[in-house]
């Protein structure tokens, strides 16, 4: 488990970090909590020659609220945003945040590793879907938002251009009458979700005006389903349309079959799980206390 | 006061939560050198070239070895146990001209540091040729690719059990229940410490090797003449050992890589540290056996009387040490039933998969499986309740002696059932899942019983080849006075977290009327220092009864010096001392009286001042080593007959689970383990052997499982994919014991560490309750969510059960 010989960048700024990045080239990749670059490089499927260590970088790791706005820093880790006071007034960032892998894990990794990682595997990118997160992305070229939904081109591949970091992510701090949920199957606390589902839920007289549904480990990149979407918009969620949604948004899923599970129990997992966050969410949108809702085996 | 189920401190606890055990990669030294193995993408491949120039041509890299090179350096290949055509498997710690297992290793690079001899192994180049591969012991069998060429045959065991009658007891039977396949899956116990070795070449000839292997006795054997040295030339030294399971027993072949490394570097100290990728795909994995046309005969009261069926392991590449688990499972042919008709034709097969080793409840955890499967499957299919079914079939009276010779020393299994069903509060469960039934729920409830044979007698080995030299048992300690008084004990066993130095101590204390504090253990296995014998070390289960039984025979041995020792200085007779701590110290002392002489003063006289001692204690030395045998004898391999093992501890589990019928997550509602090892030393260490046991029951049932695709790649070959059980995945645990003493050792104890593997079976026995109403017969011992979701989706399918009723 060592990694291939590399040279250890340490940048001080972001305008260095990218500086740096664009003069290396392809042989150099940024380095934030490394709790998959360094893991990829232990077992060699991954060898830069370079790496840009971007965590001595101030201020990249602030989560704020700004007005009605949730600010999370690139490099805050999965720790911080589960302590942090956005994940105490948004249920569905503590399920998520304090499910990923271990402590350990959960101490170095961070957000805009986990987006930039494009792995459909990862935790945060599913749910930030069902917020509509905006990703704020610095490069050679100046800095510009990102939809979180376009982030991701295919497997492991993101749209950002060489050198071009992920700083920031922002979305709208959820209004009262919404409310999501994230849950997750896993077979042990430090394994990757079997499948994971995202959902929240705009409620108004118990009629759903919004909703985002999202599914993780479903396919090569996060599935949603307009149709899905568009089946519990505007009606009231009852457990025939909820099955309904869950069916259409599965159907969509393209599930792997591997060690997890073949892809037909994949698919039960999903639409189980389905029915269950939508259900969380739901009940936290009447005013309903759920703590995180979590199985292993 | 007595030391016998207490359970002070342990006497580790110091050392290893304060960080200074001393485990392999611990070492250092000037000059220190790392090894690290290239290693097979592939799980057969004709290996045509590898090219090491460029590795070697690395600043920091000292040299590498190929397994061409390999073969001219070591005089014979490691000795396979097993008997023609086994035997000429030819067994080289690198592989030569074949890979024949994903992960084998195929060339070793040796450099300054763990980084660069990782980057030189990046720069070696190997070109295979990929062969197809075989990846079970059914296809194996066919004979249609050839694994090992020399053997000729991928069939490396045959043999046939048969005992009583058992065309007649079928003839007879009121039922006849016949099972097509029954299989159990491929696990291992991985425990916290990988494989590591610190191998020396000293100049004069001799080896020193530092090592975390845990059956010293046994593996120095195979090491030495496979490196072309005597036993005597081999220094090996264990000190503190993370866990082995059983999985340590087999991990020479890849640790003589560093000694022949050691040796061509001109004797530098070369290190070898296993990573966790390296163990999961070549370590070693638990043993996997399908069981094939099985029948079972019962009379009208559903009371077993035959069993008759076909059993194949699948041993992986090479079979080693593996063979022995061919004959292993025998020593608890019955299970915990008076069943006394078998006809078990029992076959091994080589795979291309990681060689399997032995694994905590090793052998006979399958066949014990295989046991409560069919009771299991028998209850439901006559309709007679599980609890009943067992207890009709129990065996109750003891000492027993199974069709096959063994003898089970004592038990109590009915008084077990009933333990655990008040642990678990079954009247309770019961009714829940017939309101659980009523709304269409899953729940399941299911009782496992299982047996921990300990002390086993190596005579057995010859059932399985005729010609090996191995009988009986026996584990030494030695204790003595030194010149200061101090009661020192060196064991022969080698622990790998099993507390020996606690419970040694323990027994000591309790000898010498003293107490543990006063009594230093050196453990760790080491040919230089403490004492050992061929059967030294730490696995079977049978440390409480083999180890313990040397301490307390050298403890005997010492006090009748001490006594005449304590009588020439008192002047006192023998009969009038008593042992026991005085103002100065451990002593003894004349009843009745304040004459006392202390452990000091004995010490001094003997190693320092004994021209006061009289001639006729000449013979005094306070310095004893005892070697215990147990009472065995050799089997007879014709028949298959013979007493294997010396102690049965028993488990017997319950498990209430409840299984989502969306997609088969099968969740335990409650769990209850009831032990029974005799007599019990230290009941805190006894507490933490059946919840690790248990740990890696339920994990192995739930979670763990190594699976191969069809063409040999390892899938699972890290842990987040491997997914060990943690803390997290554990239900709580009721636990509760009965003692039913041994009257087979000293101190009624029964070896019973590995436990049995009674979760699997309990947990299979749950999910088969949970789901019979859907028409479901549990044939796998594995049961992910994922493998019960395929359960319940193919519950239309044929059972593979079929039952004949006569009467």
């Amino acid at each position: 488990m060592y990694p291939a010989p590399f040279h250890y960048h340490r940048v001080d700024s972001l305008q260095d970090a990218i500086s740096r990045l664009a003069e290396l080239g392809d042989s150099a990749r940024a380095l934030a909590g490394g709790q998959t670059l360094l893991v990829w490089m232990k077992l060699r499927f991954d060898e830069p020659r370079h790496l840009v260590d971007l965590s001595r970088i101030p201020g990249l790791s602030d989560i704020r609220l700004e007005g009605d706005e949730v600010c999370i820093g690139a490099l805050a880790t999965h720790a911080e945003i589960t302590k942090s006071a956005v994940a105490a007034a948004i249920p569905s960032v503590y399920d998520c945040g304090s499910g990923i892998a271990d402590g350990q894990i959960r101490s170095r990794g961070t957000i805009g590793g986990a987006l930039g990682s494009a792995d459909p595997s990862c935790d945060w990118p599913v749910l930030l879907h069902t917020l509509d997160a905006v990703l704020t992305c610095t490069g050679p070229e100046g800095t510009r938002s990102i939809p979180v939904s376009e982030l991701v081109e295919d497997i492991y591949t993101t749209i950002l251009q060489p050198a071009e970091l992920i700083t920031g992510i922002r979305f709208r701090m959820p209004p009262e009458n919404s409310a999501g949920a994230y849950c997750g199957f896993k077979r042990c606390a430090p394994a990757y979700p079997t499948a994971s589902v995202a959902v929240q839920l705009t409620l108004e007289d118990d009629i759903c005006s919004e909703v985002r549904i999202a599914l993780g480990s479903a396919g090569l990149t996060t599935v949603t389903s307009k149709e899905a979407e568009n089946i519990l918009r505007g009606s009231r969620l009852t457990e025939a349309n909820i099955d309904k949604a869950a069916q259409a948004i599965v159907a969509a899923a393209e599930p792997v079959p591997d060690q997890r599970g073949a892809e037909d129990f994949k698919r039960a997992v999903l639409h189980s799980l389905v029915k269950r966050a939508v259900d969380i969410a739901m009940r936290r949108c009447q005013g309903e206390t759920i703590g995180v809702h979590r199985e292993y085996v | 006061m007595s030391w016998i189920g207490k359970s002070p401190e342990r006497k580790e606890d110091q050392r290893l939560i304060r960080g200074r055990g001393l485990f392999v990669d611990d070492k250092q030294s000037y000059g220190l050198l790392h090894l690290h193995l290239v290693r097979s993408p592939y799980a057969h491949a004709q290996i045509l070239s590898i090219d090491v120039a460029a590795a070697e041509a690395l600043p920091g890299v000292i040299c590498t070895l190929t397994g061409a090179e390999v073969k001219d350096l070591m005089p014979e290949s490691f000795m396979e146990l097993g008997p023609e055509p086994a035997a000429s498997i030819r067994d080289y710690p690198l592989a030569v001209g074949k890979a024949i297992f994903q992960g084998e290793p195929v060339a070793a690079v040796v450099a300054e540091t763990p980084a660069l001899a990782a980057d030189g192994g990046a720069l070696i180049e190997v070109d295979y040729d990929m062969l197809d591969a075989v990846v079970t012991a059914e296809q194996a069998l066919e004979d249609k690719d050839i694994l090992h060429e020399s053997a000729g045959t991928n069939q490396t065991w045959q043999g046939v059990y048969e005992y009583g009658e058992v065309d007649k007891a079928f003839a007879e039977a009121a039922t006849v229940v016949a099972i097509d396949r029954l299989h159990f899956h491929r696990f291992a116990s991985t425990p916290v410490e990988n494989n590591a070795v610190v191998a020396e070449w000293l100049p004069h000839g001799d080896l020193n090797f530092f090592c975390n292997n845990s059956f010293v006795g046994f593996a120095q054997q195979l090491l030495a003449p496979a490196l072309g040295i005597s036993v005597d030339q081999m220094h090996i030294k264990t000190h503190d050992i993370g866990g082995s399971f059983g999985n340590k027993i087999s991990n020479y072949t890849q640790m003589a890589i560093a000694a022949l490394a050691s040796r061509k570097t001109g004797g530098r100290s070369v290190k070898w540290v296993e990573t966790r990728t390296e163990h999961l795909l070549s370590s070693g994995h638990g043993n996997e056996r399908t069981f094939l046309d099985t029948e079972v005969a019962l009379d009208k009261n559903g009371v077993i009387t035959a069993v008759r069926s076909r059993h194949i392991d699948d041993c992986g590449a090479y079979p080693r040490y593996e063979p022995l688990g061919c004959v292993i499972w025998s020593q608890v042919l019955p299970a915990t039933y008076g069943v006394r008709n078998f006809r078990i034709d029992f076959s091994q097969a080589v795979t291309n998969k990681c060689p399997a080793v032995p694994n905590r409840g090793y052998s006979r955890m399958q066949h014990l499986w295989f046991m409560e499967r069919i009771i299991d499957i028998c209850a439901h299919e006559l309709d007679i309740p599980a609890d009943e079914m067992r207890l009709k079939n129990y065996i109750t009276e003891f000492p027993y002696t199974t069709p096959n010779g063994c003898v089970y020393d004592s038990g109590n299994y009915p008084a077990m059932l009933e333990k655990a069903k008040e642990l678990i509060g079954w009247d309770d469960w019961k009714k829940k899942q017939a309101d659980a039934r009523g709304e269409g729920r899953l729940l399941g409830i299911g009782i496992g019983t299982t047996l921990d044979s300990g002390t086993n007698n190596f005579g057995q080995a010859r059932i399985m080849n005729p010609h090996l030299p191995f009988s009986g048992n026996s584990e030494v300690a030695t204790i003595r006075i030194d010149l200061q008084g101090s009661v020192i004990v060196t064991l022969g066993s080698g622990p790998s977290g099993q507390s020996h130095e606690t419970t040694a101590s323990q027994v000591v204390a309790e000898e010498l009327g003293i107490s543990p504090d006063l009594v230093r253990v050196r453990s760790g296995f080491d040919t230089g220092w403490n004492t050992f014998v061929g059967h030294s070390g730490s696995y079977a289960s049978q440390f409480a009864v083999t180890g313990l039984s040397a301490v307390h025979g050298a403890c005997e041995k010492l006090k009748a010096e001490m006594r005449r020792l304590a009588a020439f200085i008192l002047e006192a007779s023998e009969e009038d001392l008593e042992f026991g701590i005085g103002d100065e110290g451990p002593q003894l002392s004349v009843k009745g009286t304040d004459q006392a002489v202390n452990y000091w003063y004995m010490g001094n006289l003997v190693n320092n001042d004994n021209a006061v001692l009289a001639g006729e204690l000449g013979d005094v030395t306070l310095n004893i080593r005892h070697v215990y045998r147990p009472p065995f004898t050799v089997p007879d391999t014709e028949r298959k007959y013979g007493n294997l093992t010396l102690t049965y501890a028993a488990q017997l589990h319950i498990a209430v689970i409840e299984i989502d019928r969306a997609f088969g997550h099968p969740k335990i509602l409650a769990y209850a383990a009831v032990d029974d090892c005799g007599t019990v030393i230290n009941p805190k260490i006894v507490g933490g052997q059946v919840h690790g046991a248990t740990a890696h029951g339920i994990g192995a049932a739930i979670m763990e499982i190594f699976q191969y695709d069809e063409t040999g790649n390892l899938l699972t070959s890290s842990f987040s994919d491997y997914c060990p059980i943690t803390s997290m995945n554990m239900p709580d645990v009721q636990y509760g014991s009965i003692q039913t003493p041994s009257p087979f050792s000293y101190n009624g104890a029964k070896g019973m560490g590995e436990g049995g593997g009674a979760p699997l079976h309990t947990v299979s026995a749950a999910i088969q309750d949970a789901l019979y109403g859907e028409g479901v017969i549990v044939r796998e011992s594995h049961h992910s969510a994922n493998s019960v979701f395929a359960l319940l989706r193919d519950s239309d399918e044929s059972t593979g059960v079929q039952v004949e009723t006569r009467q």
